[in-house]
């Protein structure tokens, strides 16, 4: 081959990559070109999260029960301002017809916030929100600050708790800035300066979202602390990263463990006892009402009938905790 | 430490020499249509895009696209550089991270004390750049005094500006400098803001830097083959220093940019973007053994990077995928080079 057949081998070649993806992604986003339904936008913090795969599968159905088009984006992996504002941006510039936001940090995602009201497209915030919540059609939540509270109770019972012993605990952290560990944090330790003055939090630490950080982070808590009574691990990455840290050092059932969100696998590890409780929230439930509430707000106006708050209530699942109850708290993580 | 990437460069030499008379130039004419290449890849991307959703083609679209690529165009010119002198530089994006964070502390100071946002703003980039220079000058101490190959020193900067960055910020961002520096990342000259007019700029500048300046020819000898370097009278280890310094100096004005997108100093902005500024660089038809590379395939690939990440998002393809289209492309566009090198094929 002389250079100038090589050239255009080469570009053959990579215009049949180039088509290959752009076949793949027509199945994905087949509809998205229609005109006449409305084009909702959906930005998470990590999308492959169950979490918000679980939100994910929710804000589809009532998408799909409502006949509009469903955009929902988010960093797949990174819980962060850094990675989720280029996608809120990107998702904006297309101008859809309303956002749900799940946003990653409540004062480096106003300006997103503001920018998309300013163009008249109205905006809803999911699971955290941003500090200005004015111009926020609604804001959707779990209870966090009662589901931290609810933590505490689920600790205090696994350790035994009594006034005048000293029970040392741990917090596994995703962020420090997110407004649902801070809500739940500070539920927690409200509900144990209130009722267990004995229990002392020696230590808390940020996983940003990724479980083998907080893996990492117990492991050592686990050699600094050897008296230590207890883990509230406040999300589901922090729960696995737990969970797996004990079971790898044989305290499973010795430490006490509380997590955050009824993830497929940590809800099995309630049955084996390594996981002692798990405070659940209902994300599908979440999603659904945002696209719900949207789509509401962009028909009827002002005069829509939409709750500017809506706080859903956490659910603390455990070994006295039906099956059936089980099941229904635990995230969807496919359809069907 | 670049006697490495030279010794393992000499395959490849025979056959370019043999485009005869000058080595420079037949690198040009080789990569010049490497571009073109990349060109039409970039074309076609944008195409394609646009045919899924008629609204990726606008400039709100395009601004967007230009404002997420001018801190990876950044640190992918600093790059090119380094990979061109046969080094790599891991540290650029945790020196992005670190000077944002320490840019944003300065900043959120002069600030509250009460100092006028444009003030406060030009201290924020005196510091964001005296930081990466900071990082770029202890890259070049434990390359030429440590004696440590680039990939362990820079990996072991990477590390520190991270966590230096974790522990300043306690993991949450730092907000509160001028309010009026997340303003400047909007588009005003068609989808080009302040930053991304400041970056083609800097560009310009680079290309000259590298393809035209002694400076620029010092860092080919030396990548192409450091012994000859020295042997002629190149002394290697300034002219590594000067690398080093210059890509950590641009990754320091990438965190101011990615502050200024930001509107705060966030402890994660920079994290894992190293990897796609090599990656632009080696799209861009550079060599890692080192002694090849054109700043205009750093361009290219920096802008098919970022412009790949934006339409799979209006397209509405799960992100889950983004990272595994981002891979095919890069061996894509590096399999393409080799193809067109000739060095894939006997015939």
């Amino acid at each position: 081959m002389n250079k100038s057949q090589r050239t255009i081998t080469a570009l053959a070649s990579l215009s049949v990559a180039v088509l290959g993806l752009s076949a793949c992604s027509n199945s994905d986003a087949g509809d998205s070109g229609s005109d006449e339904k409305l084009n909702i936008a959906f930005v998470v913090g990590a999308s492959a999260d169950p979490f918000f795969l679980a939100m994910k599968l929710g804000a589809e159905e009532e998408a799909k029960a409502l006949g509009v088009n469903l955009t929902f984006q988010g960093d797949a992996t990174t819980y962060s301002p850094a990675t989720q504002i280029p996608v809120v941006n990107q998702v904006l510039a297309t101008s859809p017809d309303g956002l749900a936001l799940v946003p990653t940090d409540p004062d480096a995602l106003q300006p997103a916030v503001d920018r998309a009201v300013a163009s008249g497209i109205p905006v809803v915030n999911v699971d955290t929100s941003v500090n200005d919540l004015k111009d926020v059609t609604s804001f959707i939540t779990g209870d966090n600050a009662d589901g931290g509270a609810k933590a505490a109770d689920a600790l205090a019972a696994a350790m035994d708790y009594e006034d005048g012993g000293t029970f040392q605990v741990v917090v596994g952290l995703s962020s420090a800035t997110s407004t649902t560990n801070v809500a739940r944090l500070d539920g927690f330790k409200k509900q144990i300066a209130d009722k267990y003055p004995d229990i002392e939090i020696a230590a808390t630490g940020y996983s940003q979202s990724n479980p083998a950080t907080a893996n990492t982070n117990v492991n050592n808590w686990l050699t600094a602390y050897p008296d230590l009574k207890g883990i509230f691990a406040i999300d589901g990455t922090n729960a696995d990263g737990a969970s797996s840290a004990l079971r790898a050092k044989g305290l499973a059932g010795r430490v006490a463990l509380v997590g955050y969100d009824a993830y497929k696998t940590n809800v099995d590890l309630i049955g084996s006892g390594v996981i002692t409780a798990l405070i659940a929230q209902d994300p599908a439930e979440e999603g659904k009402l945002a696209v719900r509430y949207l789509v509401k707000a962009i028909k009827d106006g002002d005069k829509a009938d939409i709750e500017k708050s809506v706080t859903l209530p956490n659910i603390t699942l455990d070994k006295s905790t039906s099956a059936a109850d089980l099941e229904k708290y635990t995230y969807v993580q496919s359809a069907n | 430490m670049t006697d490495n990437g030279a010794t393992s460069a000499t395959p490849t030499r025979p056959r370019t020499g043999r485009i005869a008379s000058g080595l420079a130039r037949g690198i040009f004419r080789v990569l010049g249509s490497q571009q073109f290449v990349l060109l039409v890849v970039l074309v076609l991307m944008v195409v394609m895009f646009t045919s899924i959703n008629s609204k990726f083609f606008s400039v709100g679209v395009f601004g967007n696209i230009l404002v997420n690529w001018a801190p990876i165009a950044l640190i992918a010119v600093g790059q090119t550089f380094v990979v061109v002198s046969g080094g790599i530089d891991l540290s650029v994006g945790s020196t992005m991270t670190l000077s944002g964070v320490v840019a944003a502390f300065v900043m959120q100071t002069a600030t509250g004390g009460g100092t006028p946002d444009a003030l406060s703003l030009l201290v924020g980039v005196v510091t964001a750049a005296g930081v990466g220079l900071v990082v770029g000058l202890v890259n070049a101490l434990l390359i030429n005094q440590a004696r440590l190959v680039p990939f362990i020193a820079t990996l072991a900067t990477l590390g520190a500006g991270a966590g230096l960055s974790l522990v300043l910020t306690k993991g949450g961002p730092i907000a509160g400098g001028p309010s009026s520096a997340i303003s400047l990342s909007v588009p005003w000259l068609g989808p080009l803001s302040w930053p991304g007019i400041f970056v083609v700029i800097i560009i310009v500048i680079a290309g000259l830097f590298l393809h035209k300046s002694r400076f620029g020819r010092y860092v080919f000898a030396i990548g192409g083959n450091s012994f000859a370097a020295t042997a002629v009278g190149i002394s290697v280890k300034t002219q590594i220093t000067k690398v080093y310094a210059l890509s950590g100096l641009l990754a320091g004005l990438g965190g101011m940019v990615l502050y200024i997108t930001l509107g705060s100093g966030s402890p994660s902005a920079g994290a894992g973007q190293e990897l796609l500024a090599i990656a632009a660089v080696v799209i861009g038809g550079a060599s890692l053994t080192g002694g090849i590379g054109r700043m205009s395939g750093t361009v290219l690939g920096s802008l098919i990077l970022t412009t790949v990440t934006s339409g799979l998002i209006i397209i509405n393809i799960d992100p889950n995928w983004n990272q595994v289209v981002v891979a095919v492309l890069i061996a894509a566009a590096v399999t393409l080079q080799i193809l067109r090198r000739g060095q894939g094929s006997k015939a």
